[in-house]
């Protein structure tokens, strides 16, 4: 299929799917993380200005701190994500799936340097746009990848509907688009329904109008077991 | 089994799954020590059940899949499957033992692993400061070539014989630390911007270490021909162990990263940038916390006005130490 999932096998055997974010979230992530690190600079500086000298060493210190180590720590330390891609819902991970570590979280963030020459992420962003994985140059070296994570949410159930045992036996690829299309139903217009129903006369044929659609998802409630 | 009867059977194993999760994030994110307080649920198993629940949803997730139960289900099982993944292989231990072993002998190890870019580098960085400072002597003006009038100027009267301390105008405690941040700030962000400047086949790596070498050298040479060579050397005979070497360190990374995109033998760039990568990244480490100690050292003692054969005699012993640590440490893990 043309997409750009990253299957990725684990050691029980199971296949986990990474889904890789491209520079447009990855950049709005950025930009949050840049605001949050210039709110810290800020809120910092006003009293250690204060101090005089010392306080403009201790500054230099932060600042230092928080341009190399900021995203470290939070990779690290806080599930692989800084507040910018937390509130994205991104995530960074080793391309093999699992967390990153110190190691491949220091690499990818000091290598931060490169990906911005020669000005403004210049390199960083040609090869983020190159890459299959929309992966920059940090992130080639450290072998991580930026992916999407979702929250878990609840199972979406198929209406409920007399059962309907279709005549014939159904091959695979035939079930599961009457799943899927059980499963969606929720979220489409009555008419948007029937336009898809119509596509399959073959299943719908028991009459037009109304009756299509609701024969699907008594078919679809067939094939979940949900037998009288 | 039909998935109707499959999600009913499953259904209380996969909540206490997620509640599991949800409980050990709190905890996460609240860290030990405030526990015991209300308001912070039971966990729903013991955490030692963890790995084999996690197992049997990956396996029940290989079920779904093969016996084509809805897009939704599979999907609610992929999530609970990668949460637990990263639960599971995320465990970092031993992170205060890695570093204690690095520093005790890693980092020696991995540096004479290194010890051809290493030299590369030295030659680098060191072959120009020694040509820049032949040339200022044969030709004072030299010097003009690198830096400005007022910056010589400026220089001559920091190392000056009437100066209050050495290598800077004023001295007093605050300004001690308002040059530590500085060195650390500066410093340090050299050497990362070296050591990431590999990534452009090694080109900015290498004008970055001919470029500090020449200024070195000039900056040396013409405080010599000045007469302040006294002044200057018992200033930077302190740190200039740790500060000239992690230099050097740096430029040995971003040589072996310009060489893996250069020369990645039988390997792709990728995955020979990748082997780069891993091999050095505990050098950089290794490096920034030399440039700390000496940062310590140029800010606190180097300034002090004290004797020079003081001041030769504990920039030698830390030369000696740090020699005898990069040749001889770590060595009875067999390399």
């Amino acid at each position: 299929m043309l997409d750009t999932l990253r299957p990725v096998t684990t050691p029980e055997l199971i296949e986990l799917q990474l889904h890789p974010a491209g520079l447009m979230p990855r950049s709005l992530a950025w930009m949050i993380d840049m605001a949050v690190r210039m709110g810290i600079t800020m809120a910092l500086g006003v009293p250690l200005s204060a101090l005089g000298r010392f306080g403009g060493g201790l500054l230099l210190l932060v600042y230092f701190l928080l341009e190399w180590f900021y995203p470290v720590f939070f990779e690290v330390l806080g599930d692989g994500a800084t507040p910018g891609k937390r509130s994205l819902g991104l995530k960074v991970l080793n391309d093999d799936g699992t967390p990153v570590g110190w190691g491949p979280s220091l690499t990818r963030n000091l290598l931060r340097a490169a990906d911005f020459l020669p000005v403004g992420y210049g390199l960083g962003i040609v090869s983020m746009l190159l890459h299959r994985e929309f992966r920059r140059l940090g992130d080639i070296v450290a072998g991580t990848v930026v992916v999407y994570r979702d929250a878990l949410g609840g199972l979406p159930a198929i209406a409920n509907a007399p059962a309907l045992a279709p005549e014939e036996p159904l091959d695979r690829m035939t079930q599961r688009a009457l799943l899927a299309f059980a499963e969606r139903a929720n979220s489409l217009t009555p008419a948007r329904q029937e336009e898809l129903a119509d596509l399959v006369p073959f299943l719908a044929d028991q009459g037009r109008g109304q009756h299509g659609a609701a024969r699907l998802i008594g078919l679809a409630n067939y094939l979940v077991g949900r037998r009288t | 089994m039909k998935q109707e009867q499959f999600e009913q059977h499953n259904e209380a194993s996969w909540q206490d799954f997620e509640e599991w999760l949800k409980w050990r994030h709190k905890r996460h994110a609240k860290r030990p020590g405030k526990d015991g307080k209300k308001g912070f649920a039971k966990a729903p198993f013991p955490s030692r059940e963890l790995p084999e629940r996690y197992r049997i949803i990956c396996l029940q997730l290989a079920l779904a899949r093969d016996r084509d139960y809805t897009q939704a289900l599979v999907e609610h099982l992929h999530r609970l499957a990668q949460l637990g993944h990263d639960v599971l292989y995320g465990a970092q231990s031993g992170f205060t033992r890695r570093v204690l072993q690095y520093a005790a002998g890693g980092f020696a190890t991995d540096v004479r692993a290194n010890a051809k870019w290493v030299l590369a580098s030295a030659l680098l960085f060191f072959g120009p400061m020694l040509a820049a400072m032949l040339a200022v002597h044969l030709w004072p003006d030299f010097a003009y070539l690198m830096l400005s009038p007022e910056q010589v100027a400026k220089f001559e009267s920091m190392y000056g014989n009437d100066s209050r301390a050495l290598g800077r105008v004023a001295r007093d405690a605050s300004t001690d630390f308002h040059m530590f941040g500085f060195y650390v700030y500066n410093n340090v962000s050299i050497a990362f911007r070296c050591f990431a400047g590999g990534l452009t086949a090694g080109v900015l790596t290498v004008f970055y270490l001919i470029y500090n070498g020449l200024s070195i050298g000039v900056v040396a040479a013409r405080l010599g021909e000045a007469g302040l060579a006294e002044n200057f050397y018992s200033f930077v005979v302190g740190h200039s162990t740790f500060e000239l070497g992690a230099i050097v360190l740096s430029g040995a990374a971003g040589l072996k990263l310009g060489a893996a995109i250069l020369a990645p033998h039988r390997m792709s760039r990728g995955v020979a940038l990748r082997q780069a990568g891993r091999s050095i990244i505990g050098m950089v480490c290794g490096l920034a916390v030399m440039l700390f100690a000496a940062a310590l050292t140029e800010a606190f003692w180097s300034p002090l006005k004290l004797g020079l054969p003081i001041k030769l005699t504990v920039g030698g012993v830390l030369c000696a130490l740090s020699l005898a640590y990069f040749t001889l440490a770590g060595r009875r893990d067999g390399t």
